[in-house]
């Protein structure tokens, strides 16, 4: 056994580099002769005798070689060996050939490889937790409100994790803005305030440090933390001296007792109040206040206890749900709890772009293979002498078909090898350009799985797209092959058959992709086109939270932005500076439930709602966001609590249709015992979620009625509002040295990030269907100069038979303008019924939007008209007199 | 012609076997010398067909039952010499225990009546 082994690998060894020990068998083998010459010259012989028996002894010297050859390697080997160097050679002999199909090839598995690193990063590849499976989201669900996934009240938390018996974990976070100070510059960073069982529900171990103990998190435990990987590398150089020694957290100092592990970065943006992922934990414990319903803001995560399964653990946390709403009917009335796994959090709403983007590129490689298949068709038609020689010699069918083979996987090793390379340059890209948060982004790399993927993609390309032509060319009859290798051109119909139905599948697959691509950028031009309510250029903005002893009095607050306010006006280039508590577009706002004065108060769950803002009167005016009817806030009011608010347009359309809205008063449930507030002024609408959704209704405070320590300064200035950015700062640490200043971003910037979702889908998808039409035009062109090419001597009689040029013109393009629309009858329904898929990424666009459908046709009858027109304008130069004779 | 007839075509696993007695008994030897030592030892009845030796040797090479080295010969000729290793005597004496239990079963299969 072990004496089979070793011979093996010695000939598995012995398979490469045989130029030296083949010279020693010849020398071997010299010798012999040598030694039985003298033996027979001694006994008398003739020495060219001799010779001429020593060698007949050997059973002649080339047969002893090649048994000795067959034995030192393996003759599979050395078989595929000779197969590889003479594939070699042939794509060495047609660089054209070479270079067209690995560039096609390169596109096709380059692109599956790159989207597949992104479906893998995003849905495949295991999340940063233990038994990740068995960890699910727990989400409040009203029917009243969008969205499946609503954050979750402490109230109700704690009374599920005392009720639920499905989980053997369950824990709640949410997350909040704080200041790291104590060092050269504040810095702000986001703080996940988590149960202190966090780490442990998800089976996530620190690197360096600790987790946190039970116990911790109630008031008056020491504080402690736990930094982020990143964290910890970015601030404080990876020095793991760091653990045990405190920071100062909002001006409280904080002991640092872990570090996370890299991977670790858990972040949902559905529950994220900050909409970025955190850059440390702080434990906390639910205290008696918890239990009275105040409010839902935390995300909510539980493990599965063992043999417990989703639909029992929905089950069960649907009871307890319902019994709630008996309960706490004022607060959860309408309400009801959903689970998800934490797998379809994490990869969101990402799902139904990488589903279509995955189909595309899958069409892509489709339309790769078709086109390779092409052109190795055609070069087989070119190569039947070869091929019917090749057999005359010796050669088994199968034998030619292996030696075919070789040269498609050749062609698809050299492809997937420029592949990878477009695939590398493709991840970059798209993970620079892609609106996917960066936690998921850190899993997306070219991984082992990648390669393989790559790998299987590059073989499976080289035999789809060399099967065909491969039997195609080596089922010729020898004879045939012979007779009609001596006229020119030759190839059966049935090729030329095969060939045509190549290109209109080529053209069908096309038109599935030019439809779908088409229909995305329609959708992205309407959203592109969209009106925030407000006007982006010039404007810079930058978010500031004050945090400490000082700023719990909000006489301090109020101070402090109107400080920096003042100096920013006072700023070169500025027109205005104003501030508000939530920007549009830039992530979640305030939103509560209220009343309106003189009418019958509504049942629980009933309520109007409102989005609350706070902000300046400058506010408006740098937005450019209108005043339609009524004031905006009087000095006085800016100053001193007076209750009132100005409302937006589709808040008095929506609650007050008579349009009386203006000195209406309304109860707005912002704190406890709130006063009626009147409405004075009624301003225009403003997108503030995305773009895509209608503005909702709206409130806007004044800062003494609701003082907010989080606001973002809005500025506008004529010139290049980023040249603000640092003078701003310096205009916060004039007031207060302690502040820091962050998101600084330009208005364009998040309207930017707004679209970047549509944007990158129908680029991408365009890029793709680009790729398909250009493939589809060389496949085009491939057929109809082949068909021209196989018809020379037909036109050539037509043309001495009378015909114009004119005339052989139209014939051959008309050709290639039947195939596309053979295409085309085919790949559009296929279209229309594949665009169902597409439906969720369309704003305000049907899915059989005429506009696009027509383009589409335009665009691959331009293509076919295009692709067909070099061979056609050849075709009528044909001389008739050389046509006929060659 | 009648010649041939007398003698008898060695096939394989013998040629192994004969290869490695040879060399057992007369230590390392070029490829040469042990074709004509197996014929001279078989008494001429044996046709070595001297191109199947060299395959044969390699193959034991590769096994690890004999190791090759350039030397020179009697004549002052460079050749390549084998010689048996260790795994090759130990080799040798299994299969010679194994081929004389075959030939003993085979001997009195053929001749019943000389086993009783």
């Amino acid at each position: 056994m072990i004496r089979s082994l070793r011979a093996f690998l010695v000939r598995l060894a012995g398979s490469f580099g045989g130029g030296k020990k083949d010279r020693e068998l010849g020398e071997e083998l010299e010798s012999h002769i040598q030694m039985h010459v003298e033996e027979k010259v001694r006994s008398g012989m003739d020495e060219g005798d001799a010779r001429r028996e020593a060698v007949r002894k050997l059973g002649g010297l080339d047969v002893t070689k090649e048994s000795w050859r067959d034995r030192r390697g393996l003759p599979v080997l050395r078989e595929l060996k000779q197969d590889l160097r003479y594939a070699a050679r042939m794509l060495r002999k047609s660089p054209g050939f070479t270079a067209v199909t690995v560039v096609t090839l390169a596109l096709g598995i380059g692109g599956a490889t790159a989207i597949f690193t992104i479906v893998h990063g995003v849905l495949i590849a295991r999340l940063p937790f233990r038994d990740s499976d068995r960890l699910v989201a727990i989400w409040e669900e009203n029917a009243d409100r969008p969205g499946r996934r609503n954050v979750v009240g402490p109230a109700n938390f704690i009374r599920w994790s005392e009720r639920a018996t499905a989980f053997s974990g369950m824990t709640a976070l949410y997350d909040w803005r704080m200041s790291l100070t104590g060092r050269a510059r504040p810095e702000e960073l986001i703080a996940q305030t988590v149960t202190s069982n966090f780490f442990t529900t998800l089976g996530v171990e620190p690197v360096l440090g600790r987790a946190f103990a039970p116990d911790e998190g109630p008031e008056g435990r020491d504080a402690v933390t736990v930094l982020s990987w990143g964290t910890w590398q970015r601030l404080f150089g990876g020095d793991p001296s760091i653990v045990g020694r405190t920071i100062q957290l909002n001006g409280q100092p904080v002991t640092v007792i872990g570090i996370a592990p890299r991977a670790f970065g858990f972040f949902l943006k559905a529950g994220s109040l900050t909409g970025k992922p955190p850059d440390l934990w702080l434990p906390f414990a639910f205290d008696a206040k918890s239990r009275e319903p105040h409010g839902r803001y935390m995300s909510a995560f539980a493990r599965l206890k063992d043999g417990v399964s989703l639909a029992e653990a929905r089950a069960q946390m649907k009871a307890i749900a319902s019994s709630l709403t008996a309960e706490l009917p004022r607060w959860d009335t309408g309400w009801t709890v959903r689970l998800f796994p934490i797998r379809d959090d994490v990869s969101g709403d990402m799902r139904p772009a990488l589903a279509v983007l995955s189909g595309a590129v899958g069409f892509v490689l489709l339309i790769v293979c078709v086109n390779v298949a092409n052109l190795l068709l055609a070069r087989g038609m070119a190569r039947r002498q070869e091929m019917a020689i090749r057999t005359a010699l010796g050669a088994a069918r199968s034998r030619v078909v292996r030696q075919l083979l070789t040269e498609s996987l050749l062609l698809s090793i050299l492809g997937g090898l420029a592949g990878w390379w477009i695939a590398r340059a493709g991840v970059a890209l798209l993970t620079a350009w892609s609106p996917v948060d960066p936690t998921v982004l850190a899993r997306i790399r070219l991984s082992v799985p990648v390669l393989a993927f790559a790998v299987l993609v590059s073989v499976v390309t080289a035999v789809v797209s060399g099967l065909a032509p491969a039997f195609e060319s080596s089922r010729e009859g020898l004879a045939d092959a012979l007779k009609e290798g001596a006229r020119t051109g030759g190839g059966s119909r049935r090729a030329r058959r095969l060939r045509q139905a190549l290109v209109v599948a080529e053209v069908a697959l096309a038109a599935v992709l030019l439809v779908g691509a088409g229909l995305l950028l329609r959708s992205f031009a309407r959203v592109a086109r969209i009106d925030p309510g407000f006007d982006a250029k010039g404007i810079l903005t930058g978010r500031v939270t004050l945090h400490g002893k000082i700023y719990e009095e909000d006489e301090r607050v109020m101070a402090f932005f109107r400080g920096v306010v003042e100096r920013a006006r006072a700023l070169p280039g500025v027109k205005t500076a104003g501030m508000v508590s939530f920007l549009p577009l830039a992530g979640l706002g305030a939103a509560t439930d209220f009343t309106i004065v003189g009418r019958p108060a509504p049942g629980p769950g009933e309520e109007p709602t409102t989005d609350v803002r706070v902000c300046d009167n400058a506010y408006f005016a740098a937005m450019k966001i209108p005043l339609l009817k009524g004031r905006l806030f009087e000095e006085r009011e800016l100053r001193v609590k007076s209750n009132v608010i100005v409302v937006s347009e589709s808040f008095a359309r929506q609650y007050f249709p008579d349009g009386n809205a203006i000195g209406q008063r309304v109860v707005i449930n912002m704190s406890d015992n709130p006063d009626p507030t009147e409405i004075v002024g009624i301003v225009g609408n403003v997108r503030f979620e995305n773009l895509t959704a209608e503005s909702r209704p709206s409130t806007y405070w004044p800062h003494p009625q609701l003082v907010y320590g989080a606001m973002s300064f809005v500025i506008r200035t004529d010139g290049d509002p980023k040249t603000l950015a640092a003078p701003l700062e310096a205009a916060i640490h004039d007031v207060d040295k302690d502040v820091p200043l962050a998101e600084v971003k330009t208005m364009e910037q998040w309207v930017g990030s707004a679209l970047s979702r549509a944007r990158f889908n129908a680029m991408l998808l365009s890029i793709f269907a680009g790729v398909a039409l250009l493939l589809a035009a060389v496949g085009i062109y491939g057929v109809m100069s082949y068909v021209v090419g196989q018809r020379r001597p037909e036109i050539g009689i037509r043309l001495a038979l009378g015909a114009t040029e004119q005339e052989i013109l139209r014939m051959v393009v008309i050709g290639g303008a039947r195939l596309v629309l053979l295409g085309l009858v085919i790949g559009v329904p296929v279209a229309l019924v594949l665009s169902r898929f597409l439906s969720s990424l369309l704003y305000e666009t049907s899915r059989s939007d005429p506009g696009t459908l027509t383009a589409v046709v335009g665009a691959l009858g331009a293509a076919a008209v295009a692709a067909s027109f070099v061979p056609a304008w050849r075709a009528s130069r044909v001389e008739p007199v050389e046509a006929l004779r060659s | 012609m009648t010649e041939k007839a007398d003698k008898t075509d060695v096939w394989q696993g013998t040629l192994a076997l004969m290869v490695l007695k040879t060399l057992e008994a007369m230590g390392p030897l070029h490829g040469y010398g042990i074709a004509r030592r197996i014929e001279q030892t078989s008494g001429g009845r044996l046709s070595l067909n001297y191109g199947t030796l060299y395959p044969a040797l390699l193959k034991l090479e590769q096994e690890g039952f004999v190791a090759a080295s350039w030397g020179v010969s009697e004549n002052n000729r460079r050749a390549r010499f084998y010689r048996l290793t260790r795994a090759g005597s130990k080799q040798l004496k299994k299969e010679t225990g194994e081929w004389e239990k075959t030939t003993a079963i085979l001997a009195r299969f053929l001749n019943p009546q000389e086993g009783r």
